[in-house]
């Protein structure tokens, strides 16, 4: 990161809601193809924090650089375009929506007909098919509707659908928290994959041990204040827990 | 559909009813379509004039003004939303087109001004859901109430009637005889049906519409402009509903201000037949329309064999209960 600007640079970010401080001058940075853990007890703040980043709503104070550039980021549309993609734990696909209008959902490849623009269906459903087989998911028909699907394979076609619509940094609110063992490890993996195609990532989650097989480095939360930030090399699993667990210590200023 | 089991090496019925409900995942309106073969067949045989044109004209003419507002409705439920009002807004619109009628104004006109005052009671509807996230059940109830209000203090409760020499233009085009007793307001209906079905199912707009019913929150994040879908449902709900106001008016060159009062109710149950969602998310316009041509059926049907009009309520009120007990039991199934 020597002299270079990370990808993602968020400076000195407050937010509250009503009384409660959610952050509190947060700094946070993410690298070019690097995964940051981004962990903390509930309620610390971390939804909050990736939710400004995302333009779902403005922080109080506070920057946002993107690639070196300031940035306004005023809705997820913003965000989405600016290459910043985000799957949610519960809000990753629409259950009663088909698999292939879920993946291509307000980017539908269209056919003109005169002035008139209909949904390209073959190449939705090809592209679909595609990304469905590297996933390693098999459906009879990409018309299936998500409801179909479980919770790992759903994680892993919103993030196949970030990858596919060329993402820059992927986050990923509490990917694995509703996910069996065997299916975390595959989100984990395919997580990697995504690193392995140039992709930067943010991993949210109060489970350690999940993140800490992928992740770079990590920041953690704690009642909206910011109060570690290690490489991997610095920390082990056990000793990240350990801070979460003893509570909030005064911020180094 | 799914023949093909009997083409196929093995004939077993479990593969057959696997293609089925696969089938049946993308096709929530099947239930509705059954039903109407099953009261079809049921009239054929009980009611001596049912299969005739004249009566399927009537059935027909029934159907479209419903069919024209529940196809709104249809488009504002899969998005997440009611709107009580739409009732209101017929007899407004048909009130507005008869005033303006009988003063002399171009028919074109008062037409034109009749959709335009439901485009804003519409919009006014949707601008208070989004912007205040009150339930638009509420929102839409106090519409209705209001409007019907104003109708019943602006005509002072008294029906306005209007009686050209000879039958304008306009008239003509909305619900005039074309061919025996079938009226140019079945073509509206049908049109409109399949234009909406079209932008649901083939559009990206759809694709919003599908999405912000399913998961506003979800839809949100991932980019759809949820609000102003809901604005635009909201005005498209109140503009298809001054429609049929104008196109009832037309039939009957009379209104009172008491026309449209529980249509909405009516309109949400062809809907609701016809396998839309009342949480949203899911349903087409292809189910609407069996649903309100069921209904359309029920009314006819019931007259032409004998029945008292009273029964057609309860008839309705059945099928409604029948027809979502089905259509949940079928999507369940569906999906295992
Ligand atoms: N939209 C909101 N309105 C009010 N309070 C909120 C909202 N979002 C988050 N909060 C509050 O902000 C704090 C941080 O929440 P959040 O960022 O979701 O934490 P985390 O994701 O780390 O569990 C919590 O106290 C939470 O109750
Ligand atoms: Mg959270």
């Amino acid at each position: 990161m020597s002299g270079r600007e990370p990808l993602v640079r968020m400076v000195n970010i407050s937010k509250s809601f009503g009384t409660v401080q959610a952050l509190k001058d947060v700094d946070f940075e993410v690298g070019y193809q690097e995964v940051m853990g981004l962990v903390g007890d509930n309620g610390a703040g971390k939804s909050t924090l990736i939710k400004i980043l995302t333009g779902v709503f403005p922080p109080d104070t506070g920057e946002i650089y993107f690639e070196g550039r300031r940035v306004d980021i005023r809705s997820p549309k913003e965000a989405r375009d600016l290459g910043i993609e985000t799957v949610y734990q519960d809000l990753a696909l629409i259950p009663l929506m088909s698999i292939s209008r879920n993946f291509f959902l307000g980017r539908e490849p269209v056919v003109r007909m005169g002035p008139l623009r209909f949904l390209d269906k073959r190449r939705m459903d090809m592209t679909v098919r595609e990304v469905l087989s590297e996933i390693g998911i098999k459906v009879r028909s990409p018309d299936e509707p998500v409801a179909v699907l479980s919770g790992g394979e759903r994680q892993s076609v919103a993030i196949g659908r970030a990858v596919h619509f060329g993402a820059k940094l992927l986050i990923l609110d509490e990917p694995t928290s509703a996910l069996s063992v065997r299916e975390t490890h595959k989100v984990l993996d395919y997580i990697l994959e995504a690193k392995e195609r140039g992709l930067s990532i943010i991993f949210i989650t109060h489970n350690i041990y999940h993140v800490y097989s992928v992740a770079d480095r990590f920041t953690i939360l704690e009642h909206g204040h910011k109060v570690a930030e290690f490489r991997k090399d610095e920390v082990s699993a056990e000793e990240i827990i350990e801070i979460i667990r003893s509570g909030y210590r005064e911020p180094k200023e | 559909m799914g023949q093909k089991t009997a083409a196929g090496s093995v004939k077993s019925p479990p593969r057959f009813f696997h293609l089925f409900a696969l089938w049946l995942r993308q096709h929530p309106e099947f239930g509705a379509f059954a039903g109407t073969v099953i009261v079809f067949i049921g009239f054929s045989f009980t009611a001596t004039r049912f299969l005739t044109a004249d009566s399927m004209a009537s059935i027909l003419t029934v159907a479209a003004e419903l069919g024209i507002v529940s196809a709104g409705i249809t488009f504002l439920m899969i998005s997440g939303e009611f709107d009580l009002s739409v009732g209101s807004v017929l007899g407004v619109a048909a009130m507005i087109f008869a005033m303006t009628s009988k003063a002399g104004w171009p028919h074109f006109a008062g037409w034109v001004l009749a959709l335009l005052t439901s485009a804003g009671i519409g919009l006014l509807n949707g601008i208070i859901v989004t912007r205040t996230r009150i339930p638009s059940f509420i929102t839409t109830l106090g519409a209705m109430m209001f409007w019907r209000g104003i109708l019943l203090a602006v005509t002072g409760g008294f029906p306005i009637s209007y009686f050209p020499r000879e039958m304008p233009l306009m008239f003509f085009a909305l619900n005039g005889r074309f061919a025996g007793q079938f009226r140019t307001s079945a073509l509206w209906f049908l049109g409109i049906m399949l234009l909406l079905n079209l932008v649901l199912v083939r559009t990206r707009y759809g694709n919003a519409v599908y999405a912000t019913g399913g998961n506003r929150e979800a839809a949100r994040v991932l980019g759809v402009a949820t609000d102003k879908v809901k604005l635009i449902n909201f005005v498209i709900s109140a503009v298809l509903a001054g429609l049929a106001g104008c196109i009832q008016f037309s039939r009957f060159l009379s209104v009172d201000p008491m026309r449209g009062l529980g249509l909405e109710l009516e309109a949400i149950a062809a809907a609701v037949i016809g396998g839309t969602l009342l949480t949203g998310g899911a349903g087409n316009l292809i189910g609407t329309l069996f649903g309100v041509l069921l209904v359309g059926m029920v009314r006819s049907g019931l007259v032409q064999a004998g029945a008292p009009a009273y029964w057609y309520q309860a008839f309705v009120g059945l099928i409604v209960v029948v027809a979502v007990i089905v259509n949940t039991n079928l999507r369940r199934w569906a999906l295992k």
